[in-house]
């Protein structure tokens, strides 16, 4: 317990993000809509009945969509929250996800391979994208933005060439090799858990390996990684690569969710991934942040968005809504402790 | 190998002819401007500490004093560049505020920084009226008066460029009459040089220094900030000494010499008695004999296992480049280089320090320490793969070890795990110290290790240099403190201008001997 507190003490950055989502959740729950009828919910060992008027919300079924659609965005996130740290940016994440789907969709349509090699060509695939623009990253010494913008645009006309510019519809007869993916890759179970499982991985990899050590430093100082002798250009590639790879399992679960794989798919998902990251705490300017972080980050948006939708708000209007969002979780983050109680205060911790 | 063991020089022999005759006494007009009182402090940190100084016109007038010694910050801060902390100006004895370069530019005073403040990707003329560049009612930029404006400016310093011509295009010496010409279009009284020399070839000097001579006999006031004897002598009026921040003392360049400006930019009052005691064994531990890299010409010497061997020398002569190249940072061009017997030429940091060599680097702040992270992990970063099975950071090991250093090193932080930025700069330079020392390298390269450091660490870092030497380690230190280098060092090499030129037993010498080695002019080559 105390030693709970000792981590909460030195995450006090997240402290502030953590008491936004609770607040969120609850104002969510206040003011949805409630069901029209009561309704039966298993929640495993037991069934209960919701009562008329329950809010929507705060159901299981509905919670439980809500992730399932939201972990594609999140799986990305996990490495978008990488990339960032290490004061960089990967905006070809949309199209690595459309090149994956179509690979696994393809594969799935057009051969008898077993499914699961065609999750794992998509996965392949999203990873050497990811580690071309590691190595261009690292060797040329461009800026990451203008490798990635190169990438994000080259790779969706990649998977439209790919795809014929038509969508790639899966056969979903019972008994073909389609069906099975789309009813086990779909499931909450497969899609949800890929996600927590993921993250739980990156969590780890980020606090308690030298590589996640090394990607802070990084990001935090490059020049003095370099003269402490960290091997930079290598981490940079394994960064890239592993978002790429997170992509990949992004457009497997997009082909799985949508039966199909389509060329709208990942269409500026970056941006969102990007805002999940930056409302998670993490500084674009690299060094600070975690992956908890963008988890809560992840939430936040996804709450809101689902709350929004249920009171009948339309997209446009969500737009507006989620610009603020983005605005206010930063520029609360730029508060330095200096006007915030103690126990409030952002930031890395000081004396 | 030429001038390793050079002769020490009567200090009156580099003194060269001035280049022009000094007119009338220009003090016997009216002051142009007088600073009296003047304080800066940067935090804690006093740069500045109630200076009075009074500049005429129609004069040169030399500010001069060791690395550190507070000339740039006085310059800048009369051009207001830095503002003041404390203090009064008058120009033409009305008292004035110089808060920012737009006053100062007001009352005709401009600077000629160091690092050019020119605009690159625009062309001569746009940059020498980048002040107005409205020339007409329009509100348009009219090219063909901005190029007249331009030329007239270059007229008077005898430049002959084209107006259109990029600046970025232009050599530095040329990049550094437009930044003149600007400041005299703006129709300046006052010119403060910033060490303005330092990245000019020997021609383009004997240009500047024309220029300024003319501008002298035009009455302007030329303040020109160095650190070079030579160029005082052939340059300055009036000389006027800073140390550690505080007004030592205003000459006629006539009626003074080297020496005893070198004994004004010392000063009498060092404590050069307390030494460390020496470790030096004969075992040869590293051997540089000729080395070029593309900031240094011919550095030699060799350093021994217990051996702290000092690098003295002004800014820019070479010192902290020999880390770089040491340290596989910069690419050893000629010469040979030779650690424990093997000839070496690092590709990278990374294999520098497998090689058993450690750099310090001169700027913790943006070389060496991550910020934003806590002091056990800056403190573990370099030997992190070392305690972490399979990539898996072993923590209690990193705990053990870095305590362990942190108590070496006496460093005080509340708690391991505060951000390394709350420290103070001591306890900042011991973290990154305990850094290098969890290496366990062979050899140290020491850039400045007490450099923003409080007296009672500086004496903790003297302990831990002192305690590397017994374990039979390499130390390289460099140091702008001189006593600093003859109390630490076995051995001074004192660089100038990318070479060593002196090799000086610490029991053999003393301070006015390594200055004089140092602010010397460019030694020939025997």
């Amino acid at each position: 317990m105390n030693k709970l507190l000792q981590v909460l003490a030195q995450r006090r950055d997240l402290t502030l993000t953590l008491i936004v989502l609770v607040a969120l959740f609850i104002t969510a729950v206040i003011i949805s809509p409630g069901q029209r009828f009561p309704k039966e919910e298993s929640l495993g060992f037991m069934t209960v009945t919701l009562p008329k008027g329950w809010p929507i919300f705060l159901t299981l079924e509905n919670l439980t969509d809500i992730l399932r659609t939201n972990a594609i965005i999140g799986v990305m996130a996990l490495g978008m929250t990488l990339v960032i740290l290490t004061a960089g940016i990967d905006l070809s994440v949309g199209s690595i996800l459309l090149l994956a789907s179509v690979v696994t969709g393809l594969v799935i349509r057009d051969t008898n391979a077993p499914w699961i090699a065609a999750v794992a060509l998509g996965i392949f695939a999203g990873t050497v994208v990811g580690a071309l623009n590691g190595a261009l990253i690292a060797k040329l010494k461009v800026q990451p933005f203008i490798i990635t913008l190169a990438t994000m645009i080259g790779i969706r006309g990649l998977a439209k060439m790919f795809s014929n510019n038509k969508t790639v519809l899966l056969p979903n007869e019972e008994g073909t090799q389609g069906y099975a993916f789309i009813e086990i890759v779909a499931s909450k179970w497969v899609t949800i858990g890929s996600f927590v499982v993921l993250a739980a991985v990156f969590a780890l990899l980020l606090w308690g390996t030298v590589f996640g050590r090394y990607v802070r430093a990084l990001g935090d100082n490059a020049k003095a990684a370099d003269y402490a002798g960290l091997p930079t250009q290598r981490m940079l590639v394994a960064v890239y690569t592993l978002t790429g790879m997170l992509a990949g399992v992004a457009g497997v679960l997009s082909c799985a969710l949508d039966e199909n794989a389509d060329s709208t798919q990942g269409v500026a998902a970056e941006l969102d991934v990007i805002a999940v990251v930056v409302i998670g705490g993490t500084s674009l300017a690299g060094g600070r942040g975690s992956i908890l972080g963008s988890v809560l980050g992840l939430l936040i948006i996804m709450i809101l968005k689902n709350i929004l939708g249920l009171n009948n708000i339309g997209s446009n209007e969500q737009q507006v809504i989620m610009a603020g969002v983005i605005i206010l979780a930063v520029a609360a983050q730029m508060i330095q402790g200096s006007s915030l109680p103690a126990w409030l205060r952002i930031g890395p911790l000081k004396n | 190998m030429p001038h390793r063991f050079f002769q020490a020089q009567s200090t009156h022999v580099t003194q060269s002819p001035p280049d022009t005759q000094p007119g009338p006494d220009p003090t016997t007009q009216d002051p142009l401007l007088r600073a009296s009182g003047i304080c800066k402090r940067y935090g804690g940190v006093v740069a500045l500490d109630h200076v009075d100084v009074t500049f005429f016109p129609g004069e040169v007038h030399a500010l001069m004093g060791e690395n550190g010694a507070g000339k740039s910050t006085l310059g800048k801060l009369i051009a207001g560049a830095v503002p003041a902390t404390a203090g009064d100006i008058e120009v033409e004895g009305q008292l004035v505020r110089i808060a920012n370069p737009t006053d100062a530019q007001r009352l005709g005073i401009t600077i000629i920084f160091q690092e050019l403040d020119l605009f690159p990707n625009l062309s001569v003329a746009e940059n020498i009226a980048i002040r107005n560049l409205r020339f007409g009612e329009s509100g348009l930029v009219r090219y063909k008066r901005m190029d007249e404006f331009a030329l007239k400016a270059l007229g008077r310093i005898g430049l002959d460029i084209s107006p259109r011509t990029l600046v970025g295009d232009l050599p530095v010496a040329h990049q550094q009459m437009v930044a003149i010409a600007r400041a005299l279009s703006m129709d300046a009284r006052l010119i403060v040089f910033d060490e303005s020399t330092s990245a000019l070839t020997d021609d383009a000097v004997d240009r500047l220094f024309e220029v300024i001579g003319q501008l002298r006999d035009e009455g302007v006031a030329c303040v020109f900030v160095t650190h070079k004897m030579d160029e005082v002598f052939r340059l300055a009026d009036r000389v006027t000494v800073l140390r550690d921040g505080r007004y030592v003392g205003t000459k006629r360049a006539a009626e003074t010499d080297m020496a005893e400006l070198v004994r004004m930019m010392i000063g009498h009052d060092v404590d050069t008695s307390k030494h460390s005691p020496s470790h030096a064994t004969e075992q040869p531990m590293l051997r540089i004999a000729g080395l070029q890299t593309p900031a240094l010409k011919d550095v030699s010497f060799d350093v021994h296992r217990g051996e702290v061997v000092g690098l003295a020398g002004l800014v820019g002569a070479g010192r902290g480049e020999i880390g770089r190249a040491l340290f596989g940072l910069d690419p050893i061009t000629g010469g040979s280089v030779e650690l424990a017997g093997r000839q070496i030429g690092f590709g990278s940091p990374r294999q520098a320090m497998r090689a058993g060599v450690a750099l310090l680097p001169r700027d913790r702040k943006t070389e060496g320490l991550m910020m934003q992270m806590s002091v056990r992990e800056n403190t573990s970063l370099a030997v992190l793969p070392r305690i972490s099975p399979a990539g898996w950071i072993g923590r209690g090991e990193e705990a053990s070890r870095c305590d362990a250093v942190g108590q070496t090193t006496r460093l005080k932080a509340a708690s391991p795990h505060i951000a390394v930025s709350s420290l103070s700069g001591g306890n900042q330079q011991k973290t990154l110290l305990g850094r290098w020392l969890l290496t366990d390298a062979d050899l140290f390269f020491l850039d400045d290790p007490t450099r923003g450091v409080d007296i009672g660490a500086k004496e903790d870092i003297y302990k831990i240099i002192e305690e590397l030497a017994q374990r039979g380690k390499a130390i390289i230190m460099v140091s702008s403190e001189l006593p600093e280098l003859i109390r630490c060092c076995d051995r001074i090499i004192v660089m100038n201008e990318g070479r060593s030129v002196a090799d000086l037993k610490r029991s053999e010498t003393n301070q006015e001997e390594i200055l004089t080695y140092a602010t010397a002019g460019p030694v020939v080559s025997a």
